[in-house]
Parts: C-alpha cells; structure tokens; sequence
C-alpha cells in the first residue's frame, strides 16, 4: 500500500514554481488599503513604484527611468519609461497622480506616509483632512513626466518611491470596475509588476502568482510561478518544509534550536535582523491611576538596567534577534556617505541602559526616596495571542526585574490582542512590550514616535529639546544638511536614552528555512520582506 | 414566524454582547485620533444602542451584511461570506455524506452483532471518535498521509478541490460517524427488543425486509434528532482545522474576525446570525423529516 502511495503521490517538485509561506492572511490588494507584511510582499510582486531598492538600500530605476531634485531638495522630476500594465495600456504620469490624490483622500491608515514627517507632499495633509484631492502637489505636464513638490527636503524621499503606498492605479481601469471590488479578485486587479496574481480571493490562504510577460524588465525575471501558502502555526510550517511542500518557511526560537541540531536542515536556516525594535514602554502620565510613579526617571533607570538582553534573546527569543541598546535597532538606517549604521555603536549610552544590576538598585532606592514609596507595583499588560514567544519573553523580563529590584512587584495582565491595542491606545497600562518596525529605512522612522505630537506610541513623554531636534530635522533648517541632521538624530536619541523613556530590548530577525535548489531571493531589513522577481528553482533530483 | 423572532432575538443579543465586548472594532495601532473619531462616526458607533441596532437591522432588510470594520479593511462583506460558507458547506457536506453513512453502517452492524467482537470494536471507534477532536485527527491524517507518505497535499489546494477535501472532511466526519452509530445501535437493539418486531418475526418476515420495514424506519427517529445539530455543526466549519489545514472557510473567517487586531463587529454579527439561522432551518427541516418517517408526529401535531 505504502508503495503504490509513493509512487503516485503528488510531491511539489515541479519545476520553477516557488512556494512560499506567508505569516498572516493578505489584507487587501488595494494600496491604499493594505497595512500589513503580507499584503504589501503580495503588492510588492506584482506593482512597481517610481524606484526600487535593493536590499543594502541602494535605489535604482523602477517605472521611472531617471528622476531629478531640484537644487532646493523640493521638487522631484520624474521620467518615465515605457512599462505597460498587464492588459497591455501604457503605465503614465496620470496613473501615478491618480493613485496618489486617491490615497491622501481616503485618508486611511497608511496615508500619514504622504504627509507631514514623512513624504511632506505638499498639500497631503489638507487633503487627508478632506480638501480638493486636486489640490495635491502632484503633476503630471505629459505622460511621460510626474512631478512632485515638497513642503520640505526629504532626505529618504527616493527610497519611499520603492513603499506600495506610493504605487500607480490605472485610473480607467479602476473606473470601468464596480464600486468597492476593486482588488477583490485578480479580474479586479491590473498589474505592471514582474507578476500577475492569477488565483486569489480576500481571506485566500492561498494565493498563486505567475510571471507578468508584459513587465518592462520581463527578460530578467526567472521565475515562472510563485505560490503563496498563508500557514496558522509554525509548527506546520517546519513539516511543510520538511515535506518538501514549502521552500521558503518562517520559523521560531524553539524550532531555530531544534533545526540547529539537525545537519541536514540547518544548512536551509536563514537568519536576517528585521530592522524592529522590541522595547518595554512605560507609561508616564501623572494621571494614570497606579502608573504615576514610572514618571519618575530613576524608577525608568533601575527597570532598563536590570534586564539581561542577552539573556532573553539567547533562551527566550532564540530566533535570532539581537540584544540592543539604543532606540534605532541595529543594522537599520545606513548613512548615505559611510554606509555605517545609525546604531552601529551599541555601547554609546552604557551609562543609562545595559545590565547592570548594583547601578539599578541604586536608581531603584533614589526612586523609591523621590516617590516617598518603598514597595512600587507595576503592571505589565501585554497581549496573550500574539504567540508564545512574547509570553516567554514577558514572564523573563518579570522575573529578572522583581529579582534585581527588590520592593518591585509586576503583576502579569494577559489580555486579547484587541483589549492590548485599545488599552495602550487609551493610556490604560503601566508598562507593556511594544514591538515597532519602521516602513523606511531612515531613523526617523523611529524617533519621529515620541514627540510630544506623534500619537502612534503612547508613553505620555514630552521634551521640548527633543522635539525641537526632530523638528529641525524634519522641516527646519537642518534638512539639507546630511551630516548636521545625523548628529541631530543622535543628539535625540541621547535624550531618551538619558531619560529611559523607554528600554529596548532587541532588535527582531526572522528565522527562515530556504530550499537548498532555491536561490536569488533578495531578504530586506526594513520596508519589505522578501523580493522574488530574481528567485531561481532548480529542478530536485530526488 | 416564531423562528423570524427567535432570530430577531439572537441578533439583538449578539449586537449588544459584541458592544461590550472590551477592544476595539478596528486596529487603532496606527491610526490618529481624529481618523478614529471619524472612523467611529462613519460606522455609526457614537449613536444609542438602539438606534445603531435599527440602523442594522434595515440594512440587513435591504440584503446586506454591511462593511467590516477590520477585517480585510472594510471590504463589503456578503461576497467573502458567501465564499467562505460555500467552502465550508461543500467540506461540511462531504463529511456529512460519509459520517452519516459510515455510522448507519457500523451501527448496524454492531447491532446485529450484539455482544460479540464487532460490536466491541464499534464502540471502541465510537469512543475514540466522540473523544478525539477532529483538528486532532486532522494533524494525524496529514502527518502520516501527506508527511510520511506524501499522497495527499499538505494543505488546502482549492485547484484540487475534492481531492484535497478528502482529510479535512474525514477527521470532521468523525464526530458524526461515532454519534451516528452509538444512537443508531442502541435505537436498533432496543427496537429489536420490541414487541412489534418479536410479532413481525413470528409472521415469518425476517433479513433485510424486517431491517427495513420495522427496525430502521422506528430507529432513525433519534438518529436523525441527533444528526441534525451535526450537520449545522459541519456545515458551518470548523475553526482549528480550517486553520491549520489552510481552508477559507467560515470557521477561519470566525477566528480571523475575533483575533485580529481589531474585533470587526460586522463580521461576528453576520457569522452569528448565518449560524443561527442556519440552526433554525435545520430543525424546521427536521420537523417535516419526522413526519415523513412517522407519519403519526405530524396526526399528533394537529391535533
């Protein structure tokens, strides 16, 4: 039985199809929409901006063939090739003037990118807030030139080209499609991207792409079709990758460990930093009921110096992540002159974090004299289905803290991951782990979340010093200075690291499993995932 | 009339619980607050229970389920609900066929064989059926026919839609097969018992004509009691298998909508009224069933 079964059986080793897990369903296809990995690996495949980038962050041509900057940083000229979208029309300025004024309008949760901090597209925020969309400072004086005007040098502005929030929509053909199923299928969907999606439907945990012969640069893309699997557990992402049904896996700490005891599939592990940064937020507001005393710097201090980073990343994380201890997580945002990365010194602000347990327990007694306290409870809110690593990890930094800081008590408040967002959202916690991943490879990314206005991470900390140091380079005059604003970034990031406004643990990475008859698959630190197009299967001889 | 009501009912409920549920309709991870308070007033969540529940219920009237409030952002959600089910029923019912089959078969057989070996070993699968969840089944199945031998796929491949269905509907039938015949053998040994049967034996009726006359059509009253809340039960999925076996069905759709980032309100809702009404027709269809099979339910009913 067993015999007649293998011989028949259906084994994935066809040729030249790549098959590929994803972490979590697609949110949608619509770039205005999407707000997740998956949706934007899955965008990503089959789109394609302005620019691309490479993984090391270098920027070459996409749809535009060159661009220029005017000599004020303001204006970005764009000229575009002759790439055509999947039902054969031309892709032109038009559809990148479309798209855009479409995703400020809709004002959803990634337009904030087009506006004030980030993009700085003139107009962008008066149109979130519901002005002409016309009014956009957006152009396109032929088709075959789009410009953009700025409210402000944007140092990383070419590298957002390569973000789908910045993709094209063919604005016929959106207008030929009923309302609302505009990306709900892959009838409703054009493409001008290496792939064209040719089985998906919302929710699908599968979704099948195959190669887009009418992508301008075709000749380069090797891969006839690529797959996508969306797997629940990572358990079954490893037998699937064992069966030879998946080449390309994720996988956690625990099985990391496991596959490094295994010869044979070690070989397939592949580790890469994913440019995020996990830390313990502590809530500052005076106002909140128990939390009151994490206003106090010397109790942030003793909490930060009392945790063993390497400890946690090498027997709780385990898959790879790095111990870190500076706001910007490691190997994220390189300096365009020396390459070097804007956390590349770890051990800048050893006096204020590290392991350090006599220096917190000193901290701890300057903070329990201020606070006129000696027994201090805390806390710790944290979100109970987001896996069990985070768990592991929370139950590690309770244990080393209460064992570091005696008169220290954090209680354990598992919630919903629901319950976990609108908690933070609402001030509701003392302290919580938060994990946050930057969409542009610049340290603002980071640091632009804790002045005093940004609204997106809710620690109730406020610096006017700080926020005038982003602010200045943002939009003031540190802009066009590369340098200045560099040392200006750093000079932020002392602040909160003198104040713990919060205390990083570790930079995130992702543990994967690749198929050793697979190569060329470019792996991204920030932004992106994972870039296909140059993937090569190589026939398995079994 | 009185099961429009019901359902009536069940909505209203499932519409004030899903409101004091704690979290948040839609994921506020990266929005500001203005675009939450729009947000908000654009579902309508500002305005008093009661109106919000009018507003819902004419809308549902006019044929729609409205939009999600996070899931797969805010996309309508009648067309994802209708594939989703149709993947789930078309599972459902596959290991409805089977379950039901299967456990007349091994009811029957256990009944005729009472006391001895085989009726031994239908209980025991019974048991183990009842017992076992059928997710568990399923991490069986796949371990061993699409791991250790890859015959099947190891997930979902709606490209092979009936042959990939074979697993999934198998480990959900089991629950069924084990219902089916423990009720089916012990309806049947107790009616072999009967009077009726012992007087039709010594008429001279006896194999398969007795089975079939007197024995089964008395048996199958309980039987199809019980098979009834198995077929909503199959029908509307189930949510740790269509999980893990990748399936897009209703049952994920559920876990999706609860466990996101956000609780998408709609998608509760809508689930929750398609598994009641479903629950509802299934029992009215059960009702005329029992008539069919004994015609003196529907004489005492009008009377």
């Amino acid at each position: 039985m067993a015999l007649i079964l293998t011989t028949a059986c259906g084994r994935n080793t066809d040729d030249k199809v790549l098959r590929v897990m994803l972490g979590s369903n697609v949110v949608s296809l619509d770039t205005s929409q999407a707000v997740d990995v998956s949706s934007f690996e899955v965008i990503n495949d089959c789109m394609e901006g302005l620019l691309q980038i490479l993984p090391n962050g270098q920027i070459i041509p996409g749809i535009a063939e060159s661009y220029e900057v005017s000599p004020d940083g303001k204006t970005y000229t764009f000229h575009l090739r002759d790439a055509k979208w999947s039902n054969g029309d031309p892709v032109t300025a038009d559809d990148f003037v479309f798209a855009w004024r479409r995703h400020c309008a809709l004002a959803n949760m990634y337009a904030f990118i087009m506006g004030k901090g980030v993009a700085c597209i003139k107009n962008a925020d008066d149109v979130m807030q519901g002005a002409d969309p016309s009014t956009l400072g957006v152009a396109a004086p032929d088709p075959k030139t789009f410009i953009v005007e700025l409210t402000a040098p944007v140092p990383f502005f070419p590298s957002l080209m390569a973000f789908p929030s910045f993709f094209p929509i063919n604005e016929k053909f959106y207008n030929s499609l009923e309302k609302d199923t505009y990306g709900m299928t892959p009838d409703t969907y054009l493409y001008n991207g290496a792939f064209v999606i040719t089985s998906y439907l919302p929710g699908s945990p599968n979704i099948q792409l195959k190669k887009n012969p009418l992508y301008w640069d075709a000749e380069n893309v090797t891969l006839e079709d690529l797959h996508y699997q969306v797997v629940g557990s990572s358990d079954n992402a490893l037998t699937a990758f064992r069966n030879k049904s998946l080449n390309l896996v994720t996988i956690n700490g625990n099985q990391v460990e496991y596959v490094k005891n295994d010869p044979q599939l070690e070989k397939n592990l592949t580790v890469t930093l994913r440019g995020s940064l996990s830390y313990i937020s502590f809530n500052q507001d005076p106002k909140n009921h128990h939390a009151g005393a994490l206003a106090n710097v010397n109790l942030r201090l003793a909490i930060s110096n009392s945790i063993d980073r390497e400890s946690l990343v090498k027997n709780y994380v385990m898959n790879g992540a790095e111990a870190t201890y500076t706001v910007v997580p490691r190997e994220f945002g390189p300096n365009a002159e020396t390459g070097k990365f804007f956390s590349e010194d770890q051990d800048a602000y050893k006096n204020y974090v590290g392991h350090n347990p006599d220096k917190a327990k000193e901290y701890l007694a300057a903070a329990k004299s201020e606070l006129g306290k000696d027994k201090i409870e805390l806390l710790f809110t944290y979100a109970n289905d987001s896996g069990d690593m985070t768990v592991k990890v929370v139950q590690a930094i309770k244990s080393q803290v209460e064992r570091n800081l005696p008169g220290l008590t954090i209680t354990l408040q598992p919630v919903t991951k629901a319950e976990y967002l609108s908690k933070v959202y609402n001030d509701d916690y003392d302290i919580t782990l938060t994990n946050w991943m930057a969409d542009y490879n610049d340290p603002m990314g980071f640091l632009m979340l804790w002045t005093t206005e940004s609204c997106e991470v809710a620690e109730y900390w406020s610096n006017a010093e700080y926020d005038r140091l982003i602010n200045e380079c943002t939009t003031g005059s540190l802009v066009a200075n590369y340098n200045a604003r560099w040392q200006a970034m750093h000079d932020a990031e002392k602040i909160m690291m003198q104040e713990a406004v919060i205390a990083p643990l570790y930079t995130g990475a992702s543990a994967m499993l690749l198929s050793e008859n697979v190569s060329g698959i470019e792996f991204y630190t920030a932004g992106l995932v994972c870039v296909y197009k140059h993937a090569v299967v190589k026939k398995l001889e079994d | 009339m009185l099961a429009l009501l019901t359902l009536l009912v069940i909505t209203f409920v499932l519409f004030v619980l899903i409101r004091i549920m704690p979290g948040n309709p839609f994921p506020i991870e990266k929005m500001t607050p203005e675009m939450i308070l729009h947000k908000r007033a654009e579902l309508g969540l500002d305005e008093p229970i009661l109106i919000q529940f009018a507003n819902y219920m004419s809308m549902l009237l006019h044929g729609s389920f409205g939009y999600g409030t996070s899931l797969y952002n805010g996309a309508p959600i009648k067309p994802i609900l209708l594939i989703c089910l149709e993947n789930s029923a078309k599972i459902g019912g596959l290991s409805i066929l089977f379950g039901t089959f299967a456990g007349l078969l091994l009811g029957i057989t256990a009944a005729l064989n009472r006391g001895k070996f085989l009726d031994g070993f239908c209980t025991i699968v019974s048991i183990l059926g009842v017992c076992v969840p059928s997710y568990v089944f399923m991490i069986f199945l796949q371990y061993f026919f699409s791991f250790k031998i890859p015959f099947f796929p190891y997930f979902f491949d709606p490209s092979q839609f009936l042959f990939s269905s074979i697993m999934p509907a198998l480990s959900l039938s089991m629950f069924a097969v084990s219902t089916v015949a423990r009720f089916t053998r012990n309806e049947m040994v107790e009616v072999m018992n009967s009077d009726y049967v012992k007087l039709a034996e010594s008429k001279g009726l006896y194999g398969f004509e007795l089975l079939r006359k007197h024995v089964l059509r008395n048996a199958m009253i309980p039987v199809v009691t019980v098979i009834a809340p198995l077929v909503v039960g199959l029908l509307t999925g189930a949510m740790v298998l269509e999980k893990i076996y990748g399936i897009n069905g209703i049952g994920k759709l559920m876990v999706d909508a609860i466990a996101g980032d956000g609780i998408d309100y709609n998608y509760v809702l809508a689930l929750g009224i398609l598994y009641s009404a479903m629950y509802i027709v299934v029992m009215l269809v059960l009702d005329i069933i029992y008539g069919i099979l004994d015609p003196r339910i529907s004489i005492a009913k009008e009377n």
